[in-house]
């Protein structure tokens, strides 16, 4: 992976992030990421939605006293 | 390389559920066990949900995704953000090659339905209710409460049904798929977008041709073209809705066509009316096709979606909306193809015909048009009825006039078209409205009169019509026909009260019956004896001159001289066309100049009809006055038995029965002329007469006048055989009264030759009347006293010879008399006129005749 691919790779993410955070996804940027890859390895971008709203509500579900987070 | 992409895969996820729960938001959590049983728990239902065969649901086009991403952002108010957003977007799709991200789309839609779970949970979080229990995660801590559960089983049952899409996306979304699947397809099958069909359709409703739908002269009507790739429904739907296109074509076509035509041919007010009309309904029809066109700008939804704005136009919808114009345009194109053809009351009638419907709707657009078409056909009756005016100039009214002299001005003048009568105007009204114009028009052109413009104006006062243009219309009968009557009526009887009283009708009527009809018997009598001398005469040797001078002269000496001068103007001689032959008596006649207005009742055919009554009533008063003439030397003191004492008895007693012989003659000829006469006079004339008078004053109309006279006429030509039925018995009569005639001159002969005989029987004896007798001798002169010198023998048989010839001439005409008068009286009674029968009665009073002849 040369540099130029490393750093279009960069702004890629940074961009995706950046769109993450004013669509309110609440998403980190390691998680995203994540995503991006699977995305890219061709898995259903749906699929990984739910994935990502289950374990979410699992978390959530585990510690019912907690409040929810404030938004990221 | 699959099992590395497996692998990488295998960890990305196993590193995604790590990221995911150790993103739990409470800060003591205990840090997470990779190797712990929950970890792995949540690892594998991760792998389970992604394991899913589950297909996305839209279409891999990142700029769509980002497109709607925006405008939802926009919708909710944050424009800012979505400005961002897009230039990020165009940022991150212009990173291409290596390092970049490939599959974009995936991941905008993956950020997108995140975002939007997210905001989704936040909004659920404050009601527990709402939070969905996990389906793999067969938890423990259920029991939260009832509907909980409930809610848990209804969502597993689905889950059951319909596997893991369910939990992939909700139950919306699965429709959205399927209608999303169904667009597609929809859109593979059509070449051509409903919405520019409908416009298309549109186009076509106004006569245009557009780019698919075109009007195909083959097939007449508007057609979807063949190249285009639609299904057989909407295509047979286009179809459908076209034939509204087909219709105003029609309909747009006639209007224009009258347009065109109008000044060049006649189309006729109420063409024009008709085409205004129409013109009216299209109006009506353009302001929808414009709400119509309006409307299909709008973007047809998908069904999925929500519609906000019900305005958009479908071809459904559009089948819907132009129902109704489809209906009135079908009518209309009915009209227009019935009235092609038609002109004024026909094209009226025609229309009115389609108007008896049951449907409301199209009775009510049936009137309004019919109110449109009639109005001109209504001004024409108003002005005809109340002003005597035919406005007609493409002869579309009912009533038809033509140019005739005044005095056929009634009965020629003016005609009902029955063509042209539409059929909501009864035959009857029609004929009064006929009348009532004709009336008005009689009034002015022949009586000179003015006041019938007061009685319009009362009529229409009465009838609450103005006499401006307005108040009748189509479907206001009761109106029309109350103006007619009002209008009628007055008319009417303004005409008769200047018939009766400024035309003298019933004076002339009477000074015609006195004169023509022979009613004035001094007069007649008078007449008779001053003309009689003269129509002895042959007819060509007569002045009709020396005839009017003694017509002066026998008005001057009788009653007749107190008439009012203008009828004894109108009195006058008239000779008829003679051949060789004619006596005086057959081509002398009267006559009476009627004069404008009475002409149109005494026309040349009632005047031929009262001149043949006046023949038969003349020759019947010269026979019953030859008969008194005949009488005159009859009478019996004339001649004094006691002069022919000198005669030898046997001459005697002839000679008293041939005078008894021909006074038995002339009292049965008498009998019948008397009887004859006196059935004329009373029981025909005067009864007929009668009869006029009461119709005269009950006639409320002209027309009544005039079938009363016309009935009165007739009446007297059927009574006195002079009708068609009675020619026979006419001729038997006539040669009754010739026979008559030639007795007369018999009877004179005879008295001649008898008062000869006296003055020879007294001059061989001692002569005391000399002079009496000096003249008759005279006559003989050429053989004087040839019957001195053969002395009293051979005037004794002279006188036989006289008599016995005398004799023998009244025998024959007595024998003759009797066979004609009985083949007269056996014809009476085949008459069918009952007063026929009292002539019978009259004649046979004692029975003799029909004693006499007991076989007829």
């Amino acid at each position: 992976m040369d540099s130029k691919a490393a750093k279009t790779a960069r702004e890629s993410l940074d961009l995706a992030f950046h769109m993450s955070n004013i669509l309110e996804t609440g998403l980190d940027r390691h998680t995203l990421s994540v995503l991006i890859a699977l995305c890219d390895l061709g898995l259903n971008p749906e699929a990984l939605a739910a994935v990502v709203k289950e374990l979410r509500r699992e978390t959530l579900s585990m510690s019912p006293t907690v409040p929810p987070p404030s938004s990221s | 390389m699959e099992d590395e992409d497996q692998q990488k895969i295998a960890d990305l996820i196993k590193e995604l559920v790590l990221r995911l729960l150790s993103q739990n938001p409470t800060s003591d959590s205990q840090p997470l066990n990779p190797k712990s049983p929950s970890f792995h728990k949540h690892l594998r239902y991760a792998l389970r949900i992604l394991s899913a065969r589950l297909c996305p649901s839209i279409a891999p086009d990142s700029a769509a995704i980002a497109e709607s991403i925006k405008r939802r952002l926009v919708t909710k108010g944050k424009s800012s953000q979505a400005l961002t957003f897009s230039e990020l977007y165009t940022k991150f799709a212009s990173k291409t090659g290596p390092g970049s991200v490939n599959n974009k789309w995936a991941v905008l839609h993956l950020l997108d339905i995140v975002s939007e779970d997210r905001k989704n949970a936040g909004a659920q979080l404050g009601s527990p209710l709402l939070l969905l229990p996990n389906l793999s995660l067969n938890d423990a801590e259920s029991g939260d409460g009832d509907s909980r559960v409930l809610r848990r089983g209804g969502s597993k049952e689905k889950g059951w049904n319909n596997g893991v899409l369910v939990v992939a996306s909700d139950s919306g979304n699965f429709r959205d798929i399927a209608f999303r699947e169904f667009a597609n397809f929809v859109k593979e099958e059509n070449e051509v977008s409903e919405e520019i069909l409908v416009r298309e359709v549109l186009y076509a409703c106004q006569g245009i041709d557009g780019k698919y739908v075109k009007f195909d002269a083959g097939s007449d009507g508007y057609v979807l073209s063949d190249s285009i790739k639609v299904p057989r429904a909407t295509r047979t739907m286009v179809r459908k809705l076209c034939e509204l296109g087909w219709l105003f074509r029609k309909v747009k076509g006639y209007i224009w066509d009258s347009m065109d035509r109008f000044p060049a041919e006649d189309v006729g007010t109420v063409g024009q009316a008709f085409c205004a009309a129409l013109q009216d309904e299209l109006s009506d029809y353009y302001k929808l096709l414009a709400v119509l066109e309006a409307q299909s700008m709008n973007r047809i939804p998908l069904i999925s979606e929500s519609v906000n704005s019900g305005n958009y136009l479908s071809l459904r919808r559009l089948s819907v909306w132009i129902a109704e114009p489809m209906v009135k345009m079908r009518l209309m194109a009915v009209l227009v193809d019935k009235c092609k053809v038609l002109k004024g009351g026909a094209m009226a009638g025609a229309i009115h015909l389609h108007a008896q419907h049951g449907d409301p709707m199209v009775q009510e657009f049936m009137r309004r048009l019919l109110r449109r078409v009639c109005s001109p056909l209504f001004e024409m009756v108003r002005s005809w009825v109340l002003e005597g005016e035919l406005e007609d100039i493409f002869a579309e009214f009912f009533v038809v006039g033509q140019p005739v002299k005044a005095e056929s001005l009634w009965r020629e003048g003016y005609m009902l078209h029955p063509g042209m009568l539409p059929s909501f105007i009864s035959q009857s009204l029609a004929q009064r409205i006929l009348r009532t114009g004709k009336s008005i028009n009689f009034l002015r052109v022949c009586c000179d009169d003015r006041g019938w413009a007061d009685a319009a104006t009362e009529a229409a006062a009465a009838a609450g019509t103005s006499t401006s243009r307005g108040g009748l219309g189509y479907g206001k009968t009761d109106a029309l026909e109350s103006l007619v009557d009002e209008a009628a009526k007055r008319i009417d009887e303004h005409l008769l009260d200047v018939m009766y009283n400024r035309y003298k009708f019933k004076e002339h009527c009477l000074a015609i019956k006195r004169y023509l009809l022979l009613g004035q018997g001094d007069f007649v009598q008078y007449l008779m004896d001053i003309v009689g001398p003269q129509l002895s005469e042959p007819a060509n040797t007569i002045s009709s001159f020396q005839l009017a001078g003694l017509l002066e002269t026998a008005i001057r000496a009788s009653n007749a001289q107190y008439d009012d001068p203008d009828i004894l103007d109108r009195l006058r001689v008239k000779m008829m066309p003679h051949g060789t032959g004619d006596r005086g008596w057959d081509v002398f006649s009267l006559e009476y100049d009627a004069r404008v207005p009475l002409d149109t009742v005494f026309t040349e055919s009632v005047m031929a009809k009262y001149l043949r009554i006046f023949n038969f009533l003349w020759k019947l008063r010269r026979v019953e006055h030859a008969l008194i003439g005949a009488w005159k030397t009859m009478k019996p003191n004339c001649i004094t038995s006691n002069s022919f004492t000198k005669l030898q008895q046997a001459v005697k007693l002839q000679l008293v029965s041939t005078l008894r012989r021909c006074q038995v003659l002339w009292d049965e000829m008498n009998h019948f002329v008397t009887n004859l006469q006196y059935y004329i006079m009373f029981e025909v004339l005067e009864f007929s007469w009668s009869n006029l008078s009461n119709e005269m004053e009950v006639a409320k109309d002209l027309d009544d006048l005039l079938a009363a006279h016309e009935r009165y006429l007739n009446s007297i030509v059927e009574k006195s055989l002079l009708g068609e039925r009675s020619q026979t018995l006419y001729k038997s009569l006539f040669v009754l009264f010739d026979l008559i005639l030639r007795f007369r001159s018999h009877a004179d002969r005879l008295y001649e030759g008898i008062h000869e005989l006296q003055a020879r029987s007294e001059s061989s004896l001692p002569s005391q009347d000399k002079s009496k007798s000096r003249k008759q001798m005279k006559d003989r002169s050429s053989e004087p006293g040839s019957w001195f010198s053969e002395g009293r023998k051979a005037l004794t048989q002279r006188t036989n010879e006289f008599l016995r010839n005398m004799g023998q001439d009244l025998d024959s005409i007595s024998k003759e008399y009797s066979s004609l008068l009985e083949n007269f009286i056996s014809q009476l009674p085949e008459q069918q006129h009952v007063d026929l029968k009292f002539l019978l009665f009259r004649l046979d009073f004692t029975e003799f005749y029909s004693r006499q002849h007991p076989s007829s």
